[in-house]
């Protein structure tokens, strides 16, 4: 009580200052080389800077030109903030066109799963970005061709992606432009959300079949999660994991409405619909199974991605009715 | 079986250590020219250069991937076929090998048990689980072998019981839990993709102790590769022995599989090959294994790096896919010959 009173002496002081706290406090807490940037030279505040990534803090000097992708949805994001990535791991040919929508000049360092470190090495990098879930084992040997950081983009969530985009700003400094192109992602979502009738009850599965198996993607896999967030309700909202195998049984189960039907191979599915209990799915009832394409609903995430994902679910599911 | 004793053997004895000493001149030239062998040809001349001091922009990849690779699968082949040596005598079927009687199996089990217990733990975990999986058959081998008063082929059926549970429940952590089994697959193929250094320090420990120590014992090897009878009445405690064998085989194949994955069948190919070049006698068997055990994992990599590059292929597929053709033709000559 006594203090109150002290304070309550020096009422506007005290005020001040804790404004002021809270001004750097907010400015520490959004970014500290940003801080760092405000009060030294913005060169030399860029020459050094120390990232806080999944398996540790990896330090990056100047503004990253040549950068080895390992994942698409980092290379998605660096093409966003304007840097043409000099490696990128992919398995197709047509991969990277795909995923960018246009054809560029890259050199290939083999697959995501197994990404070749010679290749790496040769290309000089100075900054690799890789996948937590595929290249923790070889996180060391990449630290030792260049400066590494891991993230989050396989089997993690849509804001897990989006944070994974965050910490590639600031390891490329450009936190300015990540930070706008994320508020221009969220009002492309949210426009896109428009489209999107409340009170919709249907629920819809993410199926991928293989040759002998279905993955489906439940509310916590990166597309799940995204297409609950502008109001697509999941069929599978109790998974354990992101992605889970399921039976014809489980899928008759859960009854998904809406099918979003990936196909990677034809050989499952053919014996599923030869199989009375796939005629007894509500979404196959009332012919609502949809092909979708694979690259875009599985593989690639990241901003564009979800945005065209987004896009695609709404065409499908209003388009018809609008 | 056959066992040169005579002084008219030894003719034909110093005939295999000559053929012995040029399957290692062979192995030492491969390992040089197959280290040149990748994405990027790095030619012979340019590695002596680099290895003289002399430094490069390629030199690099040759101490960091080239190098270490070379070393690594010269030592874990080596490994494997000791391995497969010392099963094969111990149990007395040809057939016997790590595989067979389930240690990579059980290795394999603890390594992916790993990725549902400790997801988060440092890839230094892996090796040590892997080796404690090997371990963990070994003993189940024993604790069940005991009661059969130690028979050879309570091993072998025992081994292929406990190696057909470990791989059924490796299958359903990997259907289960598929999207964390990324590290799991690329190990459980087999390969040396982003091994180097750290995996040699941690292997050539094992393998300094282990690998003389088999030497050591080839006389109780060619012994207990005899039936029952006579390796009692030679004076060898024959289940204390083979228990002492088992733990050496096991030892020696889970430190390998700890630092480059399960290629066991290195373990069951080498010895075949080296039995028909250089007889049953282990004297000559035992280095002659391990030097064809390296030169197979070896070639099996180089291969697998420059087929297609950027993309590998591990080395555990091609120890199959050149192994065995040459297997099958070893048998097919010998066939013809009887």
């Amino acid at each position: 009580m006594s203090k109150k009173s002290r304070f309550r002496q020096w009422g506007h002081l005290a005020w001040s200052l804790a404004l002021a706290c809270a001004v750097v406090l907010t400015g520490c807490g959004s970014s500290e080389t940003k801080n760092q940037a405000a009060s030294q030279d913005s060169a030399q505040a860029a020459q050094k800077r120390t990232i806080k990534h999944e398996l540790g803090e990896t330090e990056i000097t100047g503004e990253p030109k040549r950068v080895v992708a390992l994942e698409f949805s980092f290379v998605d994001a660096l093409w966003e903030l304007g840097v043409t990535p000099v490696g990128i791991a992919h398995e197709k040919e047509t991969d990277v066109e795909g995923l960018l929508g246009q054809k560029i000049e890259y050199t290939s360092v083999g697959t995501r799963q197994q990404p070749n470190l010679e290749v790496i090495s040769t290309l000089k990098p100075d900054l690799i970005i890789g996948d937590l879930n595929r290249h923790k084992d070889i996180y060391k040997e990449l630290q030792k061709i260049a400066p590494t950081i891991i993230l989050k983009s396989r089997n993690s969530t849509y804001q897990e992606n989006l944070s994974s985009f965050t910490t590639i700003g600031e390891a490329l400094n450009k936190q300015k432009e990540a930070e706008q192109r994320l508020v221009k992602h969220k009002a492309v979502i949210d426009e896109l959300k428009k489209n999107i009738p409340a009170g919709d009850s249907r629920t819809v599965m993410l199926g991928v079949f293989r040759a002998d198996s279905l993955s489906a993607h439940g509310a916590k896999s990166f597309d799940g999660e995204l297409l609950e967030m502008v109001g697509i309700k999941n069929a599978i909202q109790d998974a354990a994991e992101p992605t889970v195998k399921i039976s014809l049984e489980q899928m008759v189960q859960w009854d998904p409405d809406v099918i979003f039907l990936v196909e990677a191979d034809d050989t499952l599915l053919s014996e599923w619909k030869q199989n009375p209990l796939w005629n007894n799915i509500t979404a196959v009832k009332n012919k609502e199974v949809y092909q979708v394409n694979r690259d875009l609903w599985t593989r690639y995430r990241g901003l564009k991605s979800a945005e065209k994902i987004v896009t695609e679910a709404s065409e499908i599911l209003y388009s018809k009715k609008k | 079986m056959k066992v040169d004793t005579t002084a008219a053997s030894s003719k034909r004895s110093s005939r295999k250590a000559i053929a012995l000493f040029a399957l290692a001149a062979v192995t030492i030239v491969a390992a040089f020219l197959g280290m040149s062998v990748g994405s990027v040809y790095v030619a012979p001349g340019l590695i002596v250069a680099i290895w003289t001091g002399e430094s490069s922009s390629l030199s690099f990849i040759v101490e960091n991937y080239r190098l270490p690779r070379a070393i690594l699968a010269i030592l874990a082949g080596a490994g494997f076929a000791i391995s497969g040596v010392i099963l094969q005598g111990m149990i007395r079927n040809p057939l016997a090998s790590p595989d067979v009687i389930g240690v990579t199996k059980g290795a394999g089990l603890f390594a992916v048990a790993i990725i549902l217990f400790f997801p988060h733990a440092s890839p230094l975990v892996l090796p040590l689980f892997a080796f404690l999986g090997a371990l963990a058959v070994a003993l189940a081998l024993i604790a069940f072998a005991r009661k059969s008063g130690a028979q050879p082929s309570t091993f072998a059926l025992v081994g292929l019981g406990v190696g057909a549970v470990c791989q059924a429940l490796t299958e359903f952590v990997l259907v289960k839990y598929p999207m964390q089994a990324n590290d799991s697959l690329v190990w459980l193929a087999g390969s040396l993709w982003g091994k180097g250094w750290d995996e040699i320090y941690g292997l050539l420990p094992w393998l300094c102790v282990l690998i003389p120590a088999a030497f050591a014992l080839h006389r109780q090897l060619d012994i207990i590769s005899l039936d029952e009878h006579s390796s009692t009445g030679l004076g060898l405690r024959v289940s204390q022995s083979r228990y002492g064998l088992l733990l050496l085989a096991v030892a020696l194949a889970g430190a390998c599989v700890a630092a480059i994955g399960s290629i066991g069948f290195i373990g069951l190919l080498a010895p075949q090959i080296a039995r028909k070049l250089f007889g049953n006698q282990h004297r000559m068997l035992l280095p002659g294994a391990a030097i064809i055990g390296a030169l197979i994992l070896l070639i099996a990599d180089a291969i697998g790096r420059g087929v297609n590059p950027p993309v590998e292929i591990p080395a555990g597929i091609l120890t199959a896919l050149i192994g065995v053709p040459y297997f099958l033709y070893l048998v097919r000559v010998e066939k013809k010959r009887t």
